[in-house]
């Protein structure tokens, strides 16, 4: 493939993207993405409390420890904190009484908030300021301690250990996350997909391709379509992945802590994964119409096994147990993209079982496009009635 | 063979029973207005499509420049296929300009040269246009510019007068007679042998995928049974000619001109001298045949679907 072959493809990817940018419903549908990814990180963030990074004031002592012991409390409650040293007491009840401040921890002494909180009353602030109060005094014991059992609990701790009677469990906020990322991978995949198709049929069927195809190989043709519009697609997943985390990391929402972050990845890898897989296929069935109007019908072979994929990804995110069934289709390339990220955001993909699935797509997404490629090139100029994918391998082009 | 001639070379084609090509063989010299006739059917589309790259032969081969024509000399040819094709929804100026580059033209040139036709062709106000907007004639010039637009060395234009209005064809024949003159080497094809008789410097005729007549259009309608009209004054029905005997037949008279078919070309002088024998002689000429007649001489039958446009193989 020559520098002059590569130029002719960009030259062809390159109007695909400057036609789809022009379109409203394309930054319509980016849009509503856009807001439905914004919106899915936003208002979980929100019913949980505006903020959940606190502040809290330190005074007297020395300062690391008593940083160390306020990051700990933290930690515990599940809140993030920012420190702030403080000169004295007064500048502490200002910064409460202002709201500055959520809590402040005085040497080994006390914990001072705003307002003392009712038992069993649950503000971020007031769980807060209960757990410094129990680490800030376990703290003071540890210190009072006789040397020998101090250097004792350091090496092993003071933790006892926890065991579980089932396996250990991804959270619901992953799980939430998991089934977000099938849905977004579906529709995706499917919006772009059924693009390309439209779009082949139109060349096909207003024959512009005749003209085109007297100076462009067809597989030019093809690999500059689906590279156009991939590079759309790889650029509003960056978008909607990259909005995602700001947003989570702005709100400090738990979205984007732990497990949750990375199901965000695997469905952006199995996202593209997917769309290399599909998009070729999708061209291969736009040229096998001749009508714009057959372009749902050419492709709904195409769409169902992601269906199957995204239907049955409910059942798993909500079962403590995945079937074996949902398990196989994570191997199979065309469910794949939409069942794994859902596998992982369960916590039921080992390393291997990514590592194989990653293996088979990449495989049958070579093996897909010289099929799709082989159907494209016999049948994009061949006009007439709808051709069937069987009629075009058999006859020769 | 020397530079810009196209050669095709025993193109043969077969659609299941149907043969569209049948050893087909003629060659294109540059430089000339070469029409491609033949009546609907008779493998016009399937020939040109081969020599463009889109549709292949079971045997044969197409040679440009004395090579066998390939991708990089397909970038130099201008085609405008049968059934037209353009992005409906892509406007005018960047549909060309698009073309252009994909032929080969710098960005900056692509977007002059597409300017620059869009002008010569009459639609420069059309530049922002879609497609889809305009009127079917305008629409056929942004067609005959996408194959224009690169400046190519070889043009191959599939019925570019089907669906064109007086003015179009007008236009359409300036630039076709145009750019043989700067030297392109032409194909157009048309199954309206006596439209286009008066256009074409040379022609290849074809019926039923096999040459059946070619060279210049001044030796093919000069060629065949020899006749003279001659038209005598006052003599309405052509009755001088009537005691003609063995050197003129009398084929016809018409508003007092009679044609004649002669044995040999000699006998002309002697038909005139009996014709001003009988009166003033108006008009005397020989009879040049149309097109229709070449084809008809050759295939023994009158040329079929000489008017109706449509599906042609």
């Amino acid at each position: 493939m020559t520098r002059h072959w590569w130029q002719l493809t960009g030259l062809v990817a390159g109007r695909e993207i400057a036609e789809r940018a022009r379109a409203k419903s394309f930054w319509i549908a980016s849009v509503v993405l856009l807001v439905a990814v914004a919106a899915g990180v936003l208002i979980p963030a929100a019913v949980h409390g505006s903020r959940s990074t606190a502040r809290v004031g330190v005074i007297g002592g020395p300062a690391p420890a008593l940083a160390q012991t306020v990051r700990e409390a933290g930690r515990i409650a599940g809140t993030s904190v920012t420190i702030a040293a403080l000169p004295d007491v007064a500048a502490a009840r200002a910064g409460l009484r202002s709201g500055s401040l959520a809590v402040v921890l005085v040497g080994d002494s006390e914990v001072l908030v705003k307002q003392k909180p009712v038992a069993g009353a649950g503000s971020p602030a007031a769980t807060l300021a209960g757990i410094l109060s129990q680490v800030g005094g376990l703290q003071k014991l540890y210190a009072e301690l006789p040397p020998s059992a101090a250097a004792r609990i350091t090496s092993s701790g003071i933790a006892l250990p926890i065991h579980g009677l089932t396996r250990p469990a991804r959270g619901l906020a992953s799980r939430i996350t998991g089934l977000a990322a099938a849905i977004l991978i579906y529709v995706i995949i499917l919006t772009y997909g059924i693009r390309i198709t439209i779009g082949v049929g139109e060349e096909k069927s207003s024959r512009v391709v005749e003209v085109l195809l007297t100076t462009l190989r067809p597989t030019q043709l093809l690999a500059g379509k689906v590279i156009g519009m991939g590079s759309l697609a790889l650029t509003q997943v960056v978008i909607l992945v990259g909005t995602y985390f700001a947003l989570g990391y702005a709100v400090g929402s738990s979205a984007v802590r732990g497990a949750a972050g990375g199901v965000v990845l695997a469905g952006a890898l199995w996202l593209l994964l997917g769309y290399m897989f599909y998009c070729t296929a999708y061209a291969a069935a736009g040229s096998l119409i001749n009508r714009q109007a057959d372009a749902y019908n050419a492709s709904l072979p195409l769409q169902l096994p992601l269906i199957l994929g995204y239907v049955l990804a409910y059942t798993a995110v909500y079962s403590s147990n995945v079937s074996w069934f949902y398990h196989l289709l994570g191997f199979v390339p065309f469910t794949a993209p939409v069942v794994m990220p859902v596998l992982v955001a369960v916590g039921a993909a080992p390393a291997w079982q990514m590592a194989l699935s990653v293996a088979i797509i990449v495989v049958s997404t070579v093996a897909m496009a010289r099929l799709a490629g082989k159907i494209y090139e016999r049948a994009i100029l061949r006009t007439g009635s709808r051709l069937r994918v069987r009629q075009v391998l058999r006859s020769a082009s | 063979m020397g530079r810009g001639v196209l050669e095709l070379i025993g193109l043969s084609r077969r659609f299941g029973e149907v043969i569209a090509l049948d050893q087909l063989s003629f060659t294109v010299p540059p430089g000339q207005v070469f029409g491609f006739l033949g009546p609907n059917g008779a493998g016009k589309t399937t020939a040109m499509r081969a020599i463009v790259g889109v549709a292949a032969v079971d045997s044969g081969e197409v040679r440009w420049n004395g090579q066998l024509i390939d991708q990089a000399a397909r970038s130099r040819i201008g085609y405008m296929p049968e059934e037209r094709g353009l992005y409906p929804a892509m406007q005018v100026t960047e549909q060309l300009s698009y073309l252009a580059r994909l032929h080969g033209l710098s960005a900056p040139r692509a977007r002059a040269a597409a300017a620059a036709w869009s002008e010569r062709l009459g639609i420069g106000d059309r530049g922002q246009a879609k497609i889809e907007t305009l009127s079917l004639g305008n629409q056929q010039r942004v067609q005959l510019a996408a194959a224009l637009v690169h400046d190519p060395e070889l043009l191959v234009l599939d019925e570019p007068f089907s669906g064109l209005d007086p003015a179009g064809v007008d236009a359409m024949s300036e630039v076709l007679a145009e750019r043989a003159a700067a030297g392109v080497t032409m194909l157009f094809s048309s199954h309206q042998l006596d439209l286009v008789e008066h256009l074409c410097e040379s022609v290849a005729i074809i019926h039923r995928g096999a040459l059946v007549a070619y060279g210049k259009v001044a030796d093919l309608t000069a060629s065949g049974p020899l006749r003279v009209f001659v038209r005598v004054a006052g003599d309405e029905a052509g009755r001088w000619a009537l005691g003609l005997g063995d050197i003129a037949v009398v084929e016809k008279v018409t508003g007092g001109t009679a044609v004649l078919g002669l044995r040999n070309r000699a006998d002309a002088q002697a038909v005139l001298d009996r014709a001003r024998a009988a009166g003033p002689v108006e008009e005397f000429g020989f009879v040049r045949r149309k097109l229709s007649e070449v084809f008809r001489d050759a295939v023994g039958s009158p040329a079929p679907a000489m008017s109706a446009p449509g599906a042609s193989a």
